[in-house]
């Protein structure tokens, strides 16, 4: 078996000697990938989190904006370059590290950095800020007097989870606010953050002390208490205990910006369920369940399939699982370890030995693909609620009669909410939206689009950049009781 | 081929002889196979949606292996149901509303795989011994299979003096230490059989009681089941070592039985001076390793989930997928624990999270 050692982490002012290291081994296909994480003392800690607040201060506020936009995407171009060194690497050891499919890697990173090109990263900005320029200094309020917001001078990140790249969100609305940002490596996909660190730092030399990226084992101990005590703000990804485990050490004055576990589903109405429609819809819909093995929060877990249609809804159901055959050859499933093909495996036993009860005559559960295929597709006749299934592209259809009965489906999973994708006309779309919204839901996409949100979304319906800072305001009496004392005043 | 009724006779033969070949094993197993798949439409359906026939099932290990939740959602049974039937129940160590069931028509193919076993791993040519019993019998706990495990190993294997140490409110502890004490003084070897958690019930308070014991030369302990929630969960490690040191009994002398409700065959180690140890069971039952995803047999050398083919189990599925992870090993396999629901490692919900936040 080969190996391929790979340092993690980004730590200005530190060299690697003076550094505890462990290793996170990979295996997949008899290639090994060993990533060095680092782990810092407190004091380590606590003297890095003072250099990158200082450093941010002194460096990163001092330029505007569009000056970090135009560093981001000189960056970001960069990843978007399939020569480049760092795309190389990333293209080559991602998907080692994460297990999935080289071309689904490949293809959703591509995607994905597009939306923090300059322009979106404008349109990102100009979605928080009516006035971009209050990030810059103070600008005229409506209101009278002047205002300005200014980032946390020390922005702490846990990031979590086996989707690629993740950091980038809230890393980048960190860069944007002008925080020192420091961020803390997921076991799961320790690479990417630190890579994109360094990168921009090649392109702006001038960074090189305003951002670090640690890790520590599970919750973190002293380490992880010295840097939390020191951040302003924290931005934490993972389950509710997790994140209610962060929130637990933070002193009470720090904000903290949770994005917890969410879950996903669909809707397709008749109007969208003739014979010409219906497939392509149901391609559409298993990209959203095949990318990233539906670990993203907006994956879907079930889609609500109108009755009523050109296409029957177990119709539906056939065509995405036989799409989601094609893309098995294409884009194969992430092998999964013991516990997830136990969790799987769990999941089809649920439906397929469901106790008979006897007010169901006529309706079916029906579990399409065979045992051995890297995917399922569970059909039933009645109204589900919405509840998670085993992942790694396990989906349920459930045929419903009437557009209006899945608000009520989805209730119960209120805190759980964020992406629905429909499939509607505009009337049934903009009804739906309204019922959805009320229930929890933050993000209406199309069918194909969930996975894959916009440049500018707000996630789990917050605002990314707002969130973020503090606004200083002078108000009216404060200019106009200093007109009095300039010079020229007689 | 006869498919109306189960080849119980042949069965019975088959664990009575001394050991099988592969070719015995594989036709009794694929015999019982057509019996099942005749006499049980849900069985049948099962085994069709993995496009396993009686035609393509060529060995035992072709037949698919049923999920043990299977047990808990339908009755599998080939018999029509009989008043004289014995019905054994999971304890529902998950879900308490939701318990397996395993019907036997006839107890006399249990009663004889038990014993053939049991004499041979745990009695070891000791025709009988005096026992005690750390669980409750079977006019107490009728549907526990373990119950009657042990009321058998003790009508069969135990001396007349035999008897069991529970009381309403739990162990027995006042009549253990006296009885423990009568058998160092008599230098009898005395036989300890019971749940793993009344041992740590046991373990907890001769600890706390500040006693010890030195069980005679020979004396055993039979520990089964895991903790369940019923006691603190010990390492397996500490277990053996205070069970050793607090009874004086030697660690290669405390045996371990693996065995299930869904089963009718159980499995033991040799001992447990080395954790985890090594579990085999008798020439009737075989078990392999797969991938639960695909109930296809994972790689040499691998783990997986534990799926046992039991030709004693003649009246509701010879081959069952268990939920136990376990490592291939010299002679037989490692016991590894539970799979447990995988952990989300993205941003997207797992199950356990969920039922954990909507349970009350």
């Amino acid at each position: 078996m080969s190996v391929i050692r790979v340092e993690a982490g980004y730590l200005p002012g530190l060299s690697s000697s003076d550094v505890q290291w462990r290793t996170l081994p990979f295996d997949r296909d008899g290639q090994r990938v060993e990533v060095a994480v680092p782990e810092l003392s407190p004091s380590q800690m606590d003297a890095l989190a003072k250099r990158v607040r200082d450093a941010s201060a002194r460096t990163l506020r001092t330029l505007s904006v569009s000056d970090i936009i135009d560093i981001i995407d000189r960056a970001v171009s960069r990843l978007l370059d399939r020569d480049d060194a760092y795309r190389r690497q990333i293209d080559a050891l991602l998907p080692l590290v994460s297990g999935y499919a080289a071309e689904m890697v490949h293809l959703g990173l591509t995607g994905f950095f597009k939306t923090f090109r300059a322009p979106q990263l404008h349109r990102f900005v100009a979605e928080d800020f009516a006035n971009p320029k209050v990030l810059d200094g103070f600008q005229p309020a409506i209101k009278g007097g002047a205002v300005r917001a200014f980032g946390p001078r020390l922005l702490v990140h846990s990031w979590a989870g086996n989707v690629p790249a993740l950091a980038l969100w809230s890393l980048v609305c960190g860069l944007l606010v002008k925080a020192g940002n420091i961020g803390k490596l997921p076991s799961a996909e320790p690479l990417f953050a630190g890579w994109f660190a360094r990168l921009l730092v090649e392109v702006h030399p001038p960074l090189a002390d305003c951002l670090a990226v640690v890790w520590w084992r599970g919750a973190g101990g002293e380490g992880a208490d010295a840097l939390y005590a020191q951040a302003d703000a924290v931005v934490a990804y993972g389950g509710n205990e997790a994140l209610q485990a962060i929130q637990r050490r933070l002193p009470v004055t720090t904000r903290f910006l949770a994005h917890g576990h969410k879950l996903g589903f669909g809707v397709v109405s008749a109007a969208a369920l003739d014979a010409l429609k219906a497939p392509a819809l149901a391609r559409r819909a298993a990209w959203d369940v095949m990318r990233y093995d539906q670990q993203g929060c907006y994956s879907p877990q079930i889609f609500y399939v109108q009755r009523g249609g050109q296409i029957a809804p177990r119709e539906f159901a056939g065509y995405l699982a036989s799409e989601l055959a094609n893309l098995q050859r294409r884009y194969p499933r992430r092998p999964l370890d013991l516990a997830e093909s136990t969790a799987v495996a769990k999941w089809r036993q649920s439906i397929e030995w469901k106790p008979s009860t006897p007010h169901r005559q006529g309706r079916e559960d029906l579990l399409i693909g065979d045992p051995v295929a890297a995917w399922s597709v569970a059909y039933t006749d009645d109204m589900q609620a919405l509840a998670p299934t085993a992942l790694q592209r396990s989906i349920v259809v459930a045929g419903i009669d009437a557009l209006d009965d899945v608000a009520p489906a989805v209730a119960a999973s209120a805190v759980f909410l964020q992406t629905a994708g429909i499939a509607a006309t505009p009337r049934e779309l903009y009804r739906l939206a309204e019922q959805l919204g009320a229930a929890g839901v933050t993000r209406v996409s199309a069918i194909g689009s969930m996975s894959a949100p916009e440049a500018g979304w707000h996630h789990d319906g917050r605002f990314n950049l707002l969130d973020l800072v503090r606004m200083t305001e002078i108000e009216h009496s404060a200019e106009a009781a200093a007109d009095p004392f300039a010079p020229y005043e007689l | 081929m006869n498919y109306v009724e189960p080849p119980v006779a042949d069965i019975l033969e088959f664990i009575a002889q001394e050991g099988c070949t592969d070719a015995q094993f594989d036709q009794l197993a694929l015999r019982l196979f057509a019996y099942q798949y005749h006499a049980s439409a849900s069985y049948r359906s099962f085994c069709q949606r993995r496009g396993a026939t009686v035609r393509n099932v060529k060995s035992w290990d072709d037949i698919p292996a049923v999920p043990i939740d299977a047990f808990k959602a339908m009755e599998l049974r080939c018999e029509p149901p009989t008043p004289t039937e014995r019905v054994f129940m999971t304890s529902g160590t998950t879900r308490a509303d939701m318990r397996g069931r395993h019907f036997h028509p006839r107890l006399d193919v249990y009663n004889l795989s038990m014993t053939r076993n049991f004499a041979q791993r745990f009695m070891q040519g000791v025709e009988r011994m005096p026992m005690g019993i750390l669980f409750p019998d079977d006019i107490a706990m009728p549907n526990s299979s373990l119950a009657h495990y042990l009321a058998l190993a003790k009508t069969t294997f135990g001396t007349d003096d035999s008897c069991y140490f529970m009381s309403p409110t739990g162990i027995d502890l006042q009549g253990l230490w006296q009885r423990l004490a009568q058998a160092e003084r008599s230098g009898e070897p005395y036989a300890l059989l019971g749940a793993s958690y009344s041992f740590v019930h046991v373990i907890d308070a001769l600890r706390k009681a500040g006693r010890s014991f030195r069980l005679p030369a020979g004396s055993r302990i039979l520990d089964t089941g895991g903790y369940k929630g019923q006691s603190r969960e010990l390492p397996l490690e500490a277990f053996y070592l205070a069970l050793s040191e607090l009874l004086g009994v030697p660690r290669d002398l405390c045996i371990n039985m693996y065995g299930m409700t869904e089963l009718s065959t159980q499995f033991y180690d040799d001992g447990n001076a080395v954790v985890p140890s090594v579990k085999s069971g008798p020439h009737w039952i075989r078990s392999r390793l797969v991938d639960p995803a695909t109930g296809r047999t994972v790689p040499a050398g691998e783990r997986g989930i534990l799926a046992h083919c039991d030709l004693g189990n003649f009246n509701s599925v010879n081959t069952i997928l268990t939920e136990d992870v376990g490592e291939p090993a010299e002679g037989g396999f490692l016991l590894l624990g539970r799979a447990e629901g995988a952990q989300a490692k993205g941003c997207s919900l797992a199950v356990e999270e969920f039922i954990r936040s909507v349970a009350p």
